[in-house]
């Protein structure tokens, strides 16, 4: 029921962890020490591709390092990413290289009593390679005769092989894209290429592991999922789950690079169970940088349309670069003509997405996992196509969007919902207003050295992967809401917050739900042991699903809270009901109609402590049976210098439409955020190889781009707005945002550069040089009468 | 490599250290258990362990720890506590100036060591003082405007 009444949810508030971020006090697992703790380092490739013939590690052990080689660990191959379910992952993977596959692979690992003394070993380990020749272009991976990466690898638990490179395909048709295209009056096409990039977090990816007394281990983790951890680390070491605990940590971005396992976690243990030992293992920046990276597209895509601009299918064949392990790429297949579809009606699909390893980082999920590339390609070619009919851009889209009471994908061809909520009209005229599009001109009325253009980009990101029936994603969370003696209340949760506020987000909606004052709520540290399942912080699902499974647990302890206090008020439960008392900083239980017939919370906690001997408490695992799709919409203006090349963005309309919003200025965040790494990945961002695999950055950050506070549009120009709906399948009408932020940033980049200049880019990062060159090439064909 | 003895007043207090001569004041800082000092790239590149030391403010990771001796280093717990935290973190934490907040203290140094200077900074001044310090999350924008509710609230207050 719609019930926008709110008294925490929607609220300016300071944030809970805030006063610890801004004066250092929180602790990330970088941060933490043991007494007796041992530093590991690892020694890695210098090569991309190559055999490794020997290792030496004996003037390492004489300077007393503990040392592990592929001999001394489980020869267990995993994927690090179990959201995926057991049948539909393949694993290749190690925990240190049975052979190198991209460069600064992990081959030895070293712990010592110091960091200096851990370098040193690391050094001293003598290893010999033979190398191979190395891949870089998955095309060329994909010929006959390349050189293979894997001879087999396991999927599921049987062992299959690979050929070509190829590691997996996907194959979806829905409909008769013959039939529709033969009734089509129009085509666009295209090849859009998107390049790998960093996702540049703040935090190094860290790991403290000590060994316990009875054979277990503690393991604090920089990562996106707490209980996968624990998982994977039991399958690995065979040891029960309830000796490993993974405690829940403050995380410094991670944008998708820890929803796996990370790397150094499983390495960390290791070298902990073997020392008997506390260790802490950090990634060098540079190691980091080799460690994952976006996954990098080449998709050729062709849509046909009627003469009215009704859309009637997609035929779609994508390569995705998985780089050294396939950590997502068989659901990256999935998704990425999931999104397609889901952005506008394509009722015909042909789709073949072929993923191939090649020797660089390995592919994960960056903030969209695809939905920025398959979001560029297809608002490009709905700009192309409404040109080519003469129909307006935003007309077109609102013509052929997905919204309210349609199927949409939410991850991929297995994870289907309705559309209960959609503000993409409204996100659209507010957008339209702000930018002035109406007052948009063509590029050929355009002279001069500087150059303005106005571009839309729209889109949106699934929130969770919940579905009616279970598919390929593993979709749900739990939580335990307890009530304190005093009246304020617990929340436990083994969600993470990598950064966005999930945890301000989840208290507020337990705070609403219970009629607690906000500063007594409180999502209290956690670990493995002390919470049930939750997939992962990833899927813009924190709020939704995270905050789906505590909304769901307090109105548990809400019923609990009624049937206690009838008791002691001597009225029926169903005749009472909850309100927040500032005054006494209480929620405070009462009967309308009986004005002395009531109890703070306070009294209720305490009455049920001393005399009732119980705690009022409820744990409950949620299953999110929607997806609902956060909307965004971005409209720039921006400026090509087209004397450099260089492209300054001066006004946007960033609008979303999130359901109810919990954290406005957290909100508002997430949208600047997704701002600037879409800014990044559309204009100058990369992580780029040469042909022996080093990256050209050598591990330097600056050198892969990351935008600075230069290239940062001023606050008054950014215009962030949200939709008024109400998600009914989400807490308190909420869905989420994060992804959805950058998704269709790059598009409206691509967009508003066309309508400056009149050049259409295909290919990420549009860089100075390629506008530069883009444009000479125009000036040319304008003197050769070329058109 | 023999371990030098050397003076760190940090925060107010003085720590007598024994190390290599080769390590970073980055490093030495963390190993006294100072670890607001952020390590994020140990390169220069990022500006997350900014400190300041005599006065100016500089990347800890490219300070060798000796270079330091006997110097006054003021991090960002320092700076200000729970109970009585300084302009600068009050407004990054008012304006969602953080998210993950793994920039944090270095963006507040670097924001500080502008308005020891500059009390009444421009945007473009701003942007030049924080233009060593990278952030992931947020995009800058409200950190720019923390920085001028900072510089606003500390003029009206005397504060700083």
């Amino acid at each position: 029921m719609e019930n926008k009444n709110f008294q925490v949810v929607g609220q300016i508030t300071p944030r809970k962890d805030g006063v610890a971020r801004v004066t250092g006090q929180e602790k990330y697992t970088v941060d933490m020490t043991l007494p007796r703790m041992l530093y590991g380092r690892t020694v890695c490739s210098p090569y991309a591709h190559a055999r490794i013939k020997s290792i030496d590690t004996s003037a390492a052990e004489a300077m007393g390092a503990v040392v592990l080689t592929f001999k001394d660990i489980p020869p267990i191959r995993y994927n690090e990413r179990i959201i995926t379910v057991e049948w539909a992952l393949h694993k290749d993977h190690y925990i240190l290289a049975d052979k190198v596959r991209r460069m600064g692979e992990p081959v030895v690992a070293v712990a010592a009593e110091t960091e200096a003394l851990a370098e040193k070993a690391a050094r001293a380990v003598k290893v010999e390679y033979e190398p191979l020749p190395v891949l870089i272009d998955p095309r060329e991976a994909m010929k006959p005769g390349a050189a293979p990466l894997y001879d087999t690898v396991m999927y599921g638990d049987k062992e299959i092989k690979i050929e070509n490179n190829i590691a997996c395909t996907r194959d979806v048709i829905e409909g008769d894209v013959d039939k529709a295209f033969a009734e089509s009056d129009v085509f666009v096409e295209g090849t859009f290429k998107t390049h790998k990039i960093y996702h540049a977090q703040m935090e190094p990816k860290s790991v403290l592991c000590r060994p316990e007394p009875d054979g277990g281990i503690t393991v604090w983790a920089t990562t996106q999922s707490i209980h996968n951890t624990r998982i994977v680390l039991g399958q690995i070491f065979d040891i029960p789950l309830s000796k490993i605990n993974v405690k829940r940590m403050a995380v410094g971005g991670t944008f998708g690079s820890s929803i796996q396992m990370n790397s150094v976690v499983p390495i960390g243990v290791a070298l902990a169970l073997k020392a008997r030992r506390p260790v802490r293992l950090t990634l060098t920046r540079e190691e980091d940088m080799h460690d994952h990276g976006r996954f990098g597209t080449d998709a050729h895509i062709k849509i046909g349309a009627k003469k009215d601009g009704t859309l009637t299918g997609v035929e779609m064949e994508m390569i995705a670069d998985l780089g050294a392990h396939i950590i997502q790429g068989y659901s990256f297949l999935g998704v990425s003509i999931g999104w397609v579809v889901s952005l506008y009606r394509l009722p015909n699909v042909r789709y073949k997405g072929v993923g191939v390893y090649t020797n660089k980082a390995p592919g994960c999920a960056m903030q969209g996992y695809g939905n920025p590339q398959a979001t560029l390609a297809i608002e490009s070619l709905l700009d192309e196509l409404a040109e080519k009919l003469g129909i307006d851009p935003l007309q077109l889209r609102l013509k052929n969007y997905v919204g309210l009471g349609m199927t949409f994908w939410g991850q991929g061809p297995m994870v289907r919902s309705i559309v209960w909520s959609d503000g993409v009209p409204e996100l659209l005229g507010k957008g339209q207003e702000i930018i002035g599009w109406d007052k948009r001109e063509s590029p050929d009325t355009k002279s001069g050295r500087f150059r303005r253009g106005i571009g839309l980009g729209r889109g949106f990101h699934t929130t969770s992967a919940g579905a009616p029936q279970p598919g390929d994603v593993i979709d749900f969370s739990g939580a335990l809401v307890k009530v304190n003696q005093d009246g304020s209340v617990d929340v436990v949760t083994a969600m993470v917050d990598h950064g966005g506020g999930t945890w301000e987000a989840i208290a507020k909606l337990v705070a609403e739900t219970l009629c607690v004052p906000l500063d007594k709520v409180n999502v209290v540290p956690s670990d493995t042991f002390s919470t049930v399942y939750d997939v992962c912080t990833h899927a813009t699902r924190g709020t939704y699903a995270g905050g789906g499974a505590a909304v769901k647990v307090a109105e548990q302890v809400k019923k609990e809270i009624f049937e206690t206090a009838a008791h002691y008020l001597n009225v029926q439960p169903d005749a009472l009901k909850l309100r927040m008392d500032h005054e006494q900083g209480q929620a405070v239980i009462y009967v309308p109609s009986i004005p002395d017939r009531k109890m703070t919370l306070k009294q209720l906690a305490s009455r049920t402590w001393s005399e009732s001997w119980k705690t009022i408490a409820a744990v409950d695992s949620y299953r999110p049976t929607n997806c609902p799709p956060a909307y965004v919409t971005i409209f720039l203006e921006i400026e090509v210098d087209t004397w450099t090349g260089a492209v300054r963005t001066l006004q946007t309309a960033l609008g979303v439409d999130c359901g109810t919003v919990v954290n406005p200025d957290g909100a508002v965040g997430q949208l600047e955020g997704g701002l600037s790494r879409g800014l990044g990945m559309a204009l100058y961002e990369d992580n780029e190889w040469n042909d022996q695999g080093q990256l050209l950055s050598k591990g330097y950050w600056v050198d892969a781009k990351t935008p600075g506070i230069m290239e940062s549009p001023a606050l008054k120009d950014l215009n962030t707005h949200f939709a008024d709906t109400y998600e009914p399948t989400g807490p308190l009408g909420a869905k989420g945002i994060g992804e959805a932020a950058l998704n269709p940033v790059p598009a409206a980049y691509a967009n508003a550069i066309y309508n400056a200049i009149g050049i259409r880019f295909y290919e990420l990062p549009i860089t100075p040089e390629k506008i530069l060159g883009a444009l000479m090439e125009q000036e040319n064909m304008v003197k050769e009468g070329v058109h | 490599m023999k371990p030098q003895m050397i003076t760190l007043h940090i925060n107010g207090r003085t720590h007598y250290v024994a190390l290599n001569p080769n390590l970073t004041l980055l490093v030495a800082l963390r190993d006294l258990g100072y670890t607001d000092v952020k390590s994020g790239c140990e390169k220069g590149d990022c500006g997350a362990c900014a400190v300041f030391l005599n006065g100016v403010a500089v990347n800890s990771c490219l300070v060798l720890a000796a270079q330091a001796d006997e110097g006054e280093i003021l991090t960002a717990a320092g700076l200000g506590t729970s109970e009585h935290p300084h302009p600068l973190q009050t407004a990054f934490s008012d304006a969602g100036a953080i998210q993950c907040g793994y920039c944090t203290p270095g963006m507040i140094i670097s924001a500080k060591a502008l308005l020891d200077h500059k009390p009444h900074p421009t945007d473009a001044e701003i942007r030049d003082a924080i233009s060593g310090n990278l952030c992931r999350c947020t995009g800058y924008a409200q950190i720019i405007q923390a920085v001028q509710s900072a510089a606003e609230k500390m003029d009206a207050g005397g504060e700083g």
